[in-house]
């Protein structure tokens, strides 16, 4: 009983644990339901659960900036850079250097117009990354067109589908990609700052917090990241297709909250966005052995989202409680102390 | 909580009139109410009679804002008991209804209007029983609204059917108070500094508004600091000080000058500060004209001095502050700062504590502020570093891992205030920090502000406590956005201090930001035609370039297919109005087309079943985002995946038929003009219907302020329902619409519905940030946006540029008018 209870406490500020565990019960009961889920398979999971990792830990910067950001432009993002790779790179791998180079471009311009708007027109994060991402579509139709052919640089598929001692090697750059952001997130100021713009930003600015400077990162690193993905995504389909980056909008967005990455902003993790995003490929996985026609499959993926935030708001809404202005249009000369509500639930 | 009518010690020194023949209105005695060690209010009684004008007076801080509170029902006293006309009430069942419903109405200092509704809208927000839906109702409230408007303030010259957030804060304040005065049953009207914004003309008619009303038997409570008034219009007077009454009488034996020396004058052993810092030239902070305009000269703030910041609430202390901490901004041209300043603010949840942090990290962050970003960071030097801090302000760092929110109000301030001193500025800005804080914390307080200016930092001190200013070396007094007096050593008294912030101000201009807003106004107006504009400059170059374009069926071949996006619109502007985003409703309509392509025309009653389904299911979603407060951004998102998959379930590839009722509902036409053009004419003009129904009105005041909408009495669950329920109706019509036009249905025919709508509703001037709507412009904006395809086939550019157009188009708009929109500071 206190054991349970002192889980508790630690998966509180652990909420990763819930994806992961999650992850660990789908794994077992697919293993025992059918003989031919193995690990081998898992690391299949795992591959393609690295992808959308990566776009998932730059979201997760974005969102955690707070005030409902989200950024809307990384499936637009992705599509495009598998195309400007298909330019840039054009098979060759003596012209992979320009193609990394032209992917990080990519993404740190996007980010860069990204803040512009958000940052410095006040444009709410969703609409400004909504046009952002009407505008890239065009610049997609336009490489589209002018691609020479859908080659692949070799070494970038090796590193795309590659597997060193039968673990993909995406999954490693994932993993590492994971526990670099840990230790941003963590253990540098730019981590702290992040957390404190997300929680509470007229606090944030008042502690000395150039709010601004900290909010465009985080759409600089979300834009990189999807851009950088894109180039590998384009390796390993082997070509790139228009429409390619939209299936990981929603699943990013699912990924972040469902890894235990507050919604409202202030608190992320890493590891949780590893294990939700194995989570939902595991989910989508194991709706295909079942069977389950693609729509159903979309379906189940709504309703997680749902569910998962519908659970999660309770515990925003004890913690927005403590931030609310509602109870404090009390003007100072009362000198009334709104009761500050501890935080305490499941 | 028990609701003993205990006397305390210390109640009404004057004597309370015999009674008089009028019958009481409502009684409260024995009032107490703790906030932790600190007594609001310490059995205070007050008894208000028919035609009682009381004056309500104290200090800041004196309790008078939490005795109306407990009036009216919206904060419970730790002790004490109210009785209405001699019928006890018990608190536990006394809330802000049972208040209004008693006939108590208060006229709050922040305004509770809905800004973006009109005069007579706000009186049918308040109260909405007799306008049923009948034609015409807004009518009623004009003329209810006219006629309050007039009898408290003649000559007003308000509209009544002018936006609030057009008219001035005196004006704004005019509509609050005859908004109340004009309730029906109403008994006892409290008016919380109600001419703190009105000129003297205004005052003058409200105070002979209340002499008539109180003849008539309506009570009132008077709170003001203009004490000329209190003499003037009281019947009684009230003076709190310290949460208790200090005195109490007829206003005939009351005069400003024994009513300043009752509020004033508190021998609370606050330390007097005698450093002698003036030699000093270290000059951290300079003030210079027109700020101080009043006194003649600039005003230097040196190292190892305390500045104390007085006045009464809202003089331009706060502005200042903020001003010292951020001087760059343009027209804080007075403020000249030469060493980085910290800040500790008062007001610790909106400003101060990151809640989800420990205590140490609420602290360590002053310091990581002003670090480079990647820097690494030590839990362990953290803890060091504050450590030093915390010990000075006695804060136990055994309670350094616990969350922030766990401390009491005053281990919250000490924590905020270890933050400051972390960062190690030679300036540290305070605004308020005593509020709600123990008396002990507080002494602590002053003593660390000692320590810290003696070594060499520079205070400034806002504070809405008088008596702290006692501690400085200097107080600034303000009035009116400016410093009018400076007070310094022997010279600081509680009595000089109250005089100073109660000299009249020479009246505000009312009309000083007037100027600006009518230029701003002009940008605006231009940005909100920029739709119709955008939509007659598309017409008129594909009509000059293909003349065909203007007959009857060019113009229904355009603009049919934009009948779908502007239902989808419409549908998206009722959820905008409610300051949220549906990043589903295009599937939404998918879904529907499908189902009625399918099931409808296979088996008529079932399909209709499942539509009814389906229609309840979206309804429900806004219900599930009102009461999880969840956002909807993503839960739309969410439920689009489910709409498609149903869809895809159903039929996975494009095909189905269109019933044949259905398509005759969208086929007709007439001679005379384009079949399109009426539908298109049609849905914009039901959903002006709505929204100029009562029901629009109060969707559009929960999307402007939720919470005054509450407070009138209005379920916010019910209408997230309705709202998204309509918005259902729309996106449903959307989608039945789509199965008619292409005869056929297809899930993914809605999907890019969802961004457009939300463009065409961006563009057509909704904002964002809900409560306003302007269904023309959107509808406007919703046939542009799906002519550009069109458009730039006439122009012979490749329709892959469709897309970056809309989007630039977007962003375009988005900027003009944030730069015609007057920002907020919010960074």
């Amino acid at each position: 009983m206190n054991a349970f209870a002192g889980f508790g406490i630690w998966a509180q500020r652990n909420r990763w644990i819930w994806a992961a565990i999650g992850v660990l019960i789908l794994w077992l009961v697919l293993s025992i339901v059918t003989n031919r889920f193995s690990l081998s398979s898992l690391s299949g999971v795992i591959l393609s659960a690295s992808f959308l990792t990566v776009v998932g830990i730059g979201q997760m910067f974005v969102v955690t900036t707070g005030r409902g950001n989200i950024d809307l432009s990384v499936a637009s993002v992705i599509t495009l850079s598998a195309f400007v790779a298909l330019l840039t790179v054009k098979g060759q791998d003596a012209n992979l250097a320009v193609g990394v180079v032209a992917a990080i471009v990519l993404g740190v311009a996007v980010g860069a117009f990204n803040s512009l708007l958000v940052v410095g027109l006040g444009i709410p994060a969703i609409i400004a990354t909504l046009a952002t991402g009407y505008v890239l579509a065009t610049a997609t139709l336009l490489s589209n067109k002018a691609i020479p052919g859908f080659a692949v640089s070799p070494a970038l598929k090796d590193i795309a589908t590659g597997r060193i001692g039968g673990v993909p090697i995406m999954a490693i750059v994932a993993i590492v990609g994971v526990a670099l952001t840990s230790f941003v997130l963590r253990y540098t100021v730019f981590g702290q700052l992040l957390s404190a713009v997300g929680q509470n930003r007229a606090a944030a600015r008042l502690a000395g917090i150039r709010n601004g400077r900290v909010i465009a990162s985080a759409f600089v690193i979300s834009s990189v990241l999807a851009s950088v993905d894109g180039l590998l995504l384009g390796a390993y389909i082997g070509g790139a297709f228009l429409e390619m980056g939209q299936p990981y909008l929603l699943q990013s967005i699912a990924a972040v909250v469902l890894g235990g990455t507050l919604i409202f902003g202030g608190s992320a993790t890493a590891l949780g966005t590893l294990f939700a995003s194995i989570l939902l490929i595991l989910i989508v996985t194991t709706m295909q052995i079942i069977g389950l026609p693609p729509g159903v499959q979309d379906i189940v993926q709504g309703i997680v989202v749902i569910f998962v935030l519908a659970l999660a708001g309770r515990q925003a809404l004890g913690r927005r409680a403590a931030v609310d202005p509602a109870d404090s249009e009390a003007d100072p000369a009362a000198k009334a102390e709104p009761s500050a509500p501890t935080v305490h639930s499941g | 909580m028990s609701h003993i009518a205990v006397a305390v010690q210390g109640t009404a020194a004057g004597a309370v009139p015999a009674a008089p023949a009028r019958p009481s209105v409502v009684s409260l005695s024995g009032i107490t109410k703790s906030f932790g060690p600190t007594l609001a209010n310490a059995g205070i009684d007050l008894s208000v009679q028919a035609g009682d004008v009381i004056g309500l007076v104290g200090g800041n801080g004196a309790g008078k804002s939490t005795l109306m509170r407990i009036l009216c029902g919206a904060m419970w006293p730790t002790l004490g008991a109210i009785s209405f006309a001699g019928e006890m009430v018990a608190f536990a069942a006394y809330h802000t209804g049972e208040a209004q419903r008693r006939g108590i109405r208060m006229v709050h200092q922040e305004l509770s209007l809905c800004a973006n509704l009109s005069v007579a809208e706000n009186f049918f927000l308040e109260t909405p029983g007799d306008s049923a839906s009948r034609p015409g109702w807004r009518a009623l409230y004009r003329a209810r609204a006219r006629a309050a408007l007039d009898a408290v303030f003649p000559g007003n010259g308000i509209d009544a059917d002018a936006d609030v957030n057009h008219l001035t804060i005196a004006e704004r304040q005019m509509v609050e108070i005859a908004r109340a005065a004009a309730t029906p049953g109403v008994k006892l009207i409290v008016l919380d500094e109600p001419t703190s914004s009105l000129d003297l003309d205004r005052s003058k008619q409200l105070r002979a508004f209340i002499r008539e009303r109180a003849k008539a038997g309506l009570a009132f409570i008077f709170i003001s600091h203009k004490l000329q008034e209190i003499i003037d219009v009281a019947t009684e007077v009230v003076v709190l000080r310290n949460g208790r009454t200090a005195w109490q009488g007829h206003t005939a034996d009351a005069s400003i000058g024994k009513l300043v020396q009752l509020m004033g004058g508190d021998a609370d052993p606050v330390h007097q500060h005698a450093v002698s810092a003036a030699s000093s030239q270290d000059v951290l902070v300079r003030l210079s004209s027109p700020l101080t305009a009043g006194l003649g000269r600039n005003i230097d703030i040196v190292r190892g001095e305390i500045v104390g910041l007085a006045g009464l609430e809202g003089g331009g202390q706060k502005e200042l502050l903020h001003a010292i901490f951020n001087p760059e901004h343009k027209h804080r041209a007075s403020v000249t700062r030469r060493a980085e300043a910290g800040f500790i603010a008062g007001d610790r949840q909106k400003e101060g504590v990151f809640p989800l942090w420990s205590v140490l990290s609420n602290i360590s962050i002053g310091a990581l502020a002003r670090r480079p970003a990647l820097g690494v960071v030590s839990e362990r030097a953290n803890g060091e570093t504050a450590k030093g801090a915390a010990s000075k302000l006695r804060l136990d760092n055994k309670r350094f891992q616990s969350n922030i929110t766990e401390l009491s109000g005053g281990n919250q301030q000490k924590a905020l205030v270890a933050r400051a001193l972390v960062a190690d500025t030679p300036i540290i800005l305070l605004d308020d920090p005593t509020r709600g804080v123990d008396i002990a914390t507080k002494q602590d307080f002053y003593r660390l502000c000692n320590e810290v200016a003696r070594g060499g930092r520079a205070l400034v001190w806002h504070t809405t406590e008088d008596a702290e200013l006692l501690a400085c070396d200097r107080v600034l007094v303000f009035s009116g956005g400016r410093i009018v007096k400076e007070l310094a050593g022997e010279a600081i008294t509680e009595q000089a201090i109250v005089g100073a912030s109660f000299a009249q101000p020479e009246d505000k201009a009312a009309g000083v930001g007037r100027k600006q807003t009518a230029i701003a106004g002009l940008g605006r107006k231009l940005v909100n035609a920029a739709p119709f504009i955008g939509l007659a400059a598309v017409l008129a170059t594909m009509i000059a370039i293909n003349p065909a374009v203007a007959s009857t069926f060019g113009l229904d071949l355009l603009l049919m297919p934009a009948l779908s996006l502007v239902l989808v619109t419409a549908a998206q502007m009722f959820i905008v109005g409610g300051s949220e985003i549906d990043l589903g409703v295009g599937a939404f309509a998918g879904l529907v087309s499908v189902l009625s392509a399918t099931l409808l025309y296979d088996q008529p009653w079932l399909g209709a079943l499942a539509l009814v389904a389906a229609l309840a299911a979206y309804a429900g979603l806004g219900g599930v985002i009102q009461a999880r407060k969840i956002p909807a951004i993503v839960v739309t998102l969410g439920a689009s995946f489910i709409w498609v998959g149903i869809g895809y379930a159903l039929q996975p590839t494009p095909g189905g038929a269109s019933p044949d009722w259905l398509t005759a509902l969208f086929g007709w036409s007439v001679s005379f003009m384009p079949t399109s053009i009426i539908m298109i004419a049609a849905v914009a003009l039901i959903v002006l219907v709505i929204d100029r129904l009562p029901l629009g009105v109060v969707l559009r005041g929960f999307g402007n302020n939720p919470a005054a909408m509450i407070r009138s009495g209005w379920s916010p669950t019910r209408y997230a329902l309705v709202r998204y329920l309509i918005a259902g109706l729309f996106a449903g019509a959307a989608g039945l619409s789509l199965t008619a036009i292409n005869t056929a249905s297809d899930i993914n025919s809605g999907n890019s519905y969802t961004l457009l709508s939300v463009a065409a509703v961006v563009m057509g001037g909704c904002s964002l940030l809900g409560g306003i709507i302007s269904p023309i412009g959107a509808v406007a904006g919703a046939v542009t946006l799906s002519l550009i395809g069109a458009l730039l086939g006439t122009l012979s550019v490749s329709s892959d540029y469709n897309a970056a157009t809309q989007g630039l188009i977007l962003i375009a708009l988005l900027t003009l008018r944030s730069l015609t929109a007057d920002r907020g500071s919010e960074p």
